[in-house]
């Protein structure tokens, strides 16, 4: 285990989607098949099972924490579920009808945890919120002019401008300003416009690849985005864009924000790669949880000591040797696996910061692991 | 109900229309003619048939005609078909060396394209070289560039 690694969680046998932490840390979801798994973190050793989210009949794809402890969910069955947490750590089910005739896709809540934006393959994005006199959640769609599945939403601080991203190769920033609910001084002097009415094209960017995830920095009103071409993009609401590309070529599936000149991101490479904002832009800084061309280990130079006694061997026994390592013994490749997780990192998240500086992010994979990473 | 992955929900639904060919194209401001794109084919072969190969591939490999029309495409496509086989294998990797990341991705979309067509195939040892040394140089990612990428040549 390389020296990045705080902990390692192997959860579950299967993929996660996505997973989130409660706003202090002590409560973890994830998505596993049809259900969601919560679990309470300890100080010591592995997350204990608290509560298991069963009322989804179709895999769950996403899964997002209020500041509240409100759970919602949103599965491939195309609902929402919001989860009430009730004294007994038990969680009360919402039914919300998204209205929407495919797959949800995704989840997140605002800010201020009064609503949350389901972005789906039905080309809508459905914005929820509690509606006291009919005790109900409420879904208005987003539906102009997406012309494919929602694969990433995220919310301004602002809690009004709502940014999306998707298989017609658009990054989009909508206004998702629900009345009644948010006011007008929210957006105050937003750099993206004056008006915010619901479901406004804010801007859009063309970028052509699918778009796998896209983050806000608030502070900075700039908007990161990853694509399924192996890039990482930074743009702001000039629409001045600045792109770079995965080291690996591989594509990344996940992005969070270190700090003002930080972004780390996570794909198919299997660690997060971290890339820092200098004088000539964004630019690849370092892999995290990657063994770079390996010095000869111990270990190896051990081998390398059997190989040298072996061809003082007589002829037979030495090509006995030769097969001997030949034999995959059960696994599928000799290759050495040289990151904690084993397959594709689906989501990343800051799990620690100080000073406006996250210290440790936690990813998600499909290996079925949670793993926690020192940037 | 068996076959209820087989129900068209689309049909239910007029809002619902399907991505058509159009959308999955990009925006383009402008489109380039056949008129317009003369002037650099003839530029193009005229490198060539100095000897210049590398002023060749560079011209080729620059701003290619991703707006214009199928049969546009072709005459341009023909042109840089001509140049990349004219290259001895030696000279593949000194060539690669100086192309920028934009036109890596363009020289890859290029071989896949030529070795999409009767014209390619039979020169299909040469691409082949090329697409060794290419991968050789920059790995995978222009691979995937190409793959994900909605500009067409």
């Amino acid at each position: 285990m390389s020296q990045s690694i705080v902990a390692n969680f192997k959860l579950v046998k299967g993929p996660i989607y996505s997973h989130c932490f409660s706003q202090d840390k002590r409560l973890l979801a994830i998505t596993f098949g049809t259900d969601c798994l919560v679990y309470a973190l300890k100080a010591q050793g592995a997350p204990v099972l608290v509560a298991t989210l069963p009322d989804h009949d179709k895999i769950v794809t996403a899964v997002d924490i209020s500041v509240h402890g409100r759970i919602v969910t949103c599965s491939q069955d195309r609902n929402a579920i919001v989860w009430e947490p009730i004294s007994d750590g038990s969680y009360k089910p919402t039914l919300v009808l998204l209205r929407i005739n495919r797959a949800a896709t995704t989840v997140k809540w605002a800010a201020n945890g009064y609503k949350f934006a389901v972005g789906s393959s039905a080309r809508i994005i459905a914005v929820c919120y509690y509606e006291q006199e009919n005790d109900w959640w409420v879904s208005k769609h987003i539906k102009k002019p997406i012309k494919s599945t929602i694969s990433t939403v995220a919310w301004h601080e602002n809690g009004i401008l709502l940014a999306c991203g998707g298989t017609d190769g658009y990054v989009r920033v909508f206004s998702g300003f629900v009345k009644g609910l948010d006011s007008k001084a929210q957006a105050a002097g937003s750099p993206w416009g004056d008006k915010f009415p619901f479901g406004a094209l804010v801007h859009e960017w063309y970028h052509g690849a699918w778009i796998q995830d896209v983050e806000w920095r608030s502070s900075l009103e700039k908007l990161a985005y990853v694509a399924h071409d192996g890039s990482l993009n930074v743009t702001d609401s000039t629409g001045a864009r600045f792109s770079t590309f995965s080291p690996e070529g591989l594509p990344f599936l996940a992005l969070t924000w270190i700090n003002d000149h930080e972004i780390l991101c996570g794909g198919y490479s299997c660690h997060p790669v971290l890339f820092t904002e200098g004088s000539k832009g964004w630019q690849f800084s370092a892999n995290l949880d990657k063994a770079g061309p390996q010095p000869k280990s111990p270990s190896t130079a051990g081998s390398a000591g059997n190989e040298d006694s072996s061809e003082d061997l007589p002829f037979g026994l030495s090509a006995l040797q030769k097969f001997k390592q030949l034999d995959l013994k059960g696994k599928v490749t000799t290759s050495v696996q040289d990151t904690t997780h084993e397959n594709a990192i689906a989501g990343l998240a800051p799990f620690k910061s100080t000073n406006g500086s996250v210290t440790e992010v936690s990813s998600c994979g499909l290996d079925g692991k949670i793993i926690i990473y020192r940037v | 109900m068996e076959d209820w992955r087989r129900i068209d929900i689309d049909a239910f639904d007029p809002d619902s229309g399907r991505l058509t060919l159009e959308d999955m194209r990009p925006p383009y401001g402008s489109h380039v003619s056949l008129q317009e794109l003369q002037p650099k084919i003839s530029q193009l072969r005229s490198a060539a048939a100095s000897g210049d190969f590398k002023t060749a591939v560079q011209i080729a490999m620059s701003d290619p005609p991703y707006s214009a029309d199928d049969a546009t495409k072709f005459q341009y496509l023909l042109a840089v078909l001509e140049v990349l086989t004219q290259v001895r294998q030696h000279d593949i990797s000194t060539i690669l060396g100086q192309l920028s990341l934009e036109q890596q991705d363009v020289l890859v979309k290029y071989l896949y394209k030529c070795m999409s067509i009767p014209e390619g195939q039979k020169q299909g040892g040469i691409l082949l070289s090329w697409f060794e040394k290419l991968t050789q140089e920059f790995g995978v990612g222009p691979i995937v560039r190409y793959l994900s990428d909605k500009n067409t040549v």
